[in-house]
């Protein structure tokens, strides 16, 4: 009888133990489209914080024009939206006019003045076409300041092309990734790694398609890129005009990374040619180097920063009048001590075959309304991202450093869960655009599973959003973003050639608002504001946050600590048990200290009394 | 049943309760006097199994409590993935591998302990777990994050002087030398090493014939 009670229990024990491996993990239906993380890094499903309030097609608004051609770079600015239509070497502007898109020019060729055609010259010839514009940067400039800073140079007689013939090209675009440059030896503790067949890193600049290593991609392990090459950019053959849709008017600077032209060209509103920025002089760059500027912009103080294809010390930085002066905020990595010693063991040969230490590139920068660089870096390890070691967003000052607060639950790094999300892509998101909004939150955008990450200053992430697919809001491969105002985003969309729109919905300004509300000081107003998001959202840490903070400032300690609690908060949590402790220790008190006193008191006095006692007795 | 009750009444009756007693005031003697104490423990018969047990489960008991209780800044633990089993037999299972393996390991190197006077050694040897444990969880909650760090340090205070107290135990319950008891020690961990291992292939090797299994028979029904 009682082996067999044994038995059956070894048996139970056998068999639930077989069953709870068998229990394969369940496909979760969560289609979820804008989330958050919890504290422990797990979706929490969250409203809608932005809804696509437009999807624009060139053809469908202006069927003459065609459609984009791997459209990499777009810029907005009050209502107009300036987008680099780079495999057709053209800019097109459209301007939003009662929410909807009208486009008002097509931009195929700058004008060039007799002053400045010498500075346009390509393999000699003075061409005033594009070629692969890959970025576009616009601010605002009055004419007259323009003539104080760049003098009337440009304004002169127009340069006459007569039947100037284009240099025709005949090979494929130049690619500096080719052989990328050897690392300082001096600084040799600093870089990411990367292959040295690395590709330019995506086939936004045009690499592709001309060598044998297009099958390979540089980074491993990168699903969403493979097979998605696009035809290698063709050169101008012809001046065209300029197509006018709507005659304007803008005090408007434009900066055009002409990556192909290896210039940046900078010009007025119509696109008459002020300077050119090219050739950089530097020790540093050998001989066979060619400036592919990438992605630029123009701060308050003039200076243009360029992301350069193959320049892995950091961002150019170029004067007004157009020369070099400094890299700007080059990544510093630290090699790890295995990396180091492997190194050590190999010979010369297998070094040069191996890896190198050299920074990591940027991929895009943006500027903020303060004149801070958020420059965001694509080509990181994986795991240095998740351990924090790699910044995929930097926010950079004047001197180069990297001044972005880290203080979320989580680094800004995109998704935290990288394998469940979507079976197609896996690995860490790969930032390649960040829009910076004037209260300091800003939204990165992930080519990887084409969704966008909103950020408020302290990195807390506020809410992503996107994927990758065929609908509304979802991406095929995205490359630029862009906002038109602080509600208002446009997403681009270059395999598709579109413009997304996504317009901030009340949940999303609820957020802004408590957010402004809290910054400047007005905390109790922030709270309630959080505590109408919490409705919507009840899974919003940072709401709970900020309704523990306000209540701390009250002195409601108990309260705020549930509160903080709910949110993982643990140092507010413990300003707020500290504050709670002391009113408990001022509360009771008194009871503590009359509780010790008696029974300090009462065994002297029993003490006593037994001995009167004993001393009567044997009195 | 009736054999069960007067057992416990004879528990009560006779000297076995008074012998717990005595038996599990013991594990203070043992804990400050540990090579002395072990030496006792087995070779002189002042421990007892029922104090062992007990050791154990306050051990236990301390840990889950340690995870429910302390305060929430020192406290990391995810509820919605809590499992008060899987706590349990976290310090069970460990506990069971290494009393088998420090048994196979000594067997083979001229031990002299049997299997239960290492089980029992062990646990007296964890005394200093629940003996400082359970008041660090009333002290965590009156303590801000800042001073927790007293809290950290009397853990690990505690789980260093356990794990001095069972190279202790190991030394004197097989009576080696302080070499051989350390030998002994780092083998039972490797031994340990292997019998998860085996244990763990026999499980994934039958959890996948089972599947086979299972699968054909899917099979068949879909088939028919």
């Amino acid at each position: 009888m009682k082996t067999t009670h044994k038995r059956l229990l070894v048996l139970f024990m056998l068999v639930s133990l077989l069953l709870s491996s068998l229990s394969t993990a369940l496909a979760d239906d969560d289609d979820w489209y804008t989330y958050t993380y919890s504290y422990w890094g797990e979706e929490m499903a969250s409203p809608n914080a932005y809804a696509v309030t437009n999807d624009i097609y060139l053809q469908d608004i202006d069927p003459e024009l065609g459609s984009l051609s791997n459209a990499s770079g777009m810029f907005c600015i009050d209502n107009h939206t300036f987008v680099c239509d780079t495999n057709n070497n053209r800019i097109i502007e459209y301007i939003r006019e009662d929410g909807k898109y009208k486009v008002v020019r097509a931009i195929y060729t700058f004008n060039v003045s007799k002053a400045i055609a010498e500075d346009m010259k390509f393999n000699g010839v003075v061409d005033n076409t594009m070629f692969s514009p890959t970025d576009i940067f616009v601010k605002k400039m009055t004419k007259e300041e323009r003539l104080k800073l760049y003098g009337d140079k440009y304004l002169g007689e127009p340069y006459d092309f007569g039947s100037e013939p284009l240099p025709q090209p005949t090979e494929a675009p130049v690619d500096n990734t080719e052989e990328p440059k050897e690392d300082a030896e001096g600084g040799s503790d600093e870089g990411a790694t990367t292959t040295s067949d690395a590709d330019g890193e995506d086939g936004e600049t045009g690499e592709t398609g001309e060598t044998g290593e297009t099958g390979e991609t540089g980074e491993t392990g990168e699903t969403g890129e493979t097979g998605e090459q696009q035809a290698a950019p063709v050169a101008p053959t012809e001046r065209k005009d300029n197509i006018i849709r709507i005659d304007m008017d803008c005090d408007y600077e434009i900066f055009v990374a002409d990556s192909q032209h290896n210039r940046v060209v900078h010009c007025d509103y119509d696109f008459n040619v002020v300077s050119v920025i090219k050739d950089p002089k530097d020790e540093t760059l050998t001989d066979k180097y060619i400036f592919i500027p990438i992605k630029i912009v123009n701060d308050n103080a003039h200076r243009t920063y360029v992301q350069a294809q193959g320049v892995v010390n950091g961002l150019m930085e170029f004067s007004k009048d157009g020369t070099f002066t400094a890299y700007v905020g080059a990544a510093k990595v630290v090699v790890g001590f295995f990396q180091k010693l492997w190194r050590k063991l190999q010979t010369r040969a297998q070094r040069k075959r191996g890896e190198q230490y050299v920074p990591t590139e940027y991929n895009n920068l943006s500027l903020d309304s303060r004149g801070f660089i958020y420059a965001t870096i694509s080509a990181l390890d994986d795991q240095d991202i998740y351990a924090g070691t790699a910044t995929p967003i930097r926010k950079l000052n004047s001197m180069g450093s990297d001044i972005l607060i880290r203080n979320g639950s989580h680094f800004p790094m995109g998704d935290i869960s990288w394998g469940n999300i979507q079976s197609t892509a896996s690995g860490a998101s790969k930032f390649i655009d960040v829009i910076a909004f004037d209260n300091d939150t800003y939204c990165c955008l992930d080519k990887t599973r084409g969704k966008i990450f909103a950020y408020d200053f302290q990195g807390n992430m506020l809410y992503a959003f996107g994927s990758i697919g065929y609908s509304k809001g979802r991406f095929n491969r995205v490359t630029a973003m862009d906002n038109l105002d602080e509600e208002t985003i446009l997403v681009l969309d270059g395999q598709r050639g579109s413009i997304t729109e996504f317009t901030m919905t009340e949940y999303g300004k609820m957020i802004n608002e408590a957010l402004l509300l809290y910054k400047q000081g007005y905390y109790d107003q922030s709270a309630e504001v959080w505590k109408r998001i919490l409705q919507y959202n009840g899974n919003f840490e940072l709401a709970y946050v900020g309704i523990g903070r306000a209540l701390l400032r009250k002195g409601e300690y108990k309260e705020a600590m549930k509160y903080f609690e709910n949110a993982h908060d643990s140092e507010n949590y413990s300003k707020a048990f500290r504050h709670y402790r002391e009113q408990v220790v001022e509360k009771y008190i008194v009871y503590f200290i009359v509780g010790l006193a008696i029974l300090i008191i009462i065994p002297k006095i029993v003490r006593k009394i037994r001995k009167l006692r004993k001393e009567i007795r044997e009195a | 049943m009736r054999k069960i009750l007067s057992g416990i009444a004879q528990f009560f009756k006779g000297d076995g309760w008074s012998n717990y007693r005595k038996t599990l005031r013991y594990a203070l003697y043992v804990i400050l006097h540990p090579f002395d104490g072990f030496w006792d423990l087995t070779h002189e018969k002042r421990g007892s199994m029922a104090a062992a047990h007990t050791i154990v489960i306050l051990t236990v008991l301390t840990h889950l409590w340690d995870r429910r209780f302390t305060s929430f800044m020192l406290n990391n633990t995810q509820w919605s993935k809590f499992s008060i089993v899987m706590n349990t037999l976290g310090i069970l299972v460990p506990l069971v591998i290494w009393v088998v393996a420090n048994w196979c390991v000594t067997t083979l190197f001229d031990g002299k302990g049997r299997m239960r006077e290492i089980y029992m050694g062990t646990a007296y040897a964890l005394t200093p777990y629940p003996l400082i444990g359970l008041p660090m969880i009333v002290i965590s909650n009156m303590v801000t994050k800042e001073e927790g760090v007293f809290y950290t340090y009397f853990n690990v205070f505690a789980l260093i002087w356990a794990g001095f107290l069972i190279l202790c135990a190991v030394l004197m319950i097989h009576d080696y030398s302080l070499l051989g008891g350390i030998l002994a020690v780092i083998f039972s961990i490797v031994g340990m090493a292997v019998i998860m291992f085996i244990v763990l292939l026999f499980f994934s090797l039958i959890s996948d014939a089972v599947m086979y299994v299972v699968s054909i028979y899917k099979e068949i029904v879909f088939r028919l």
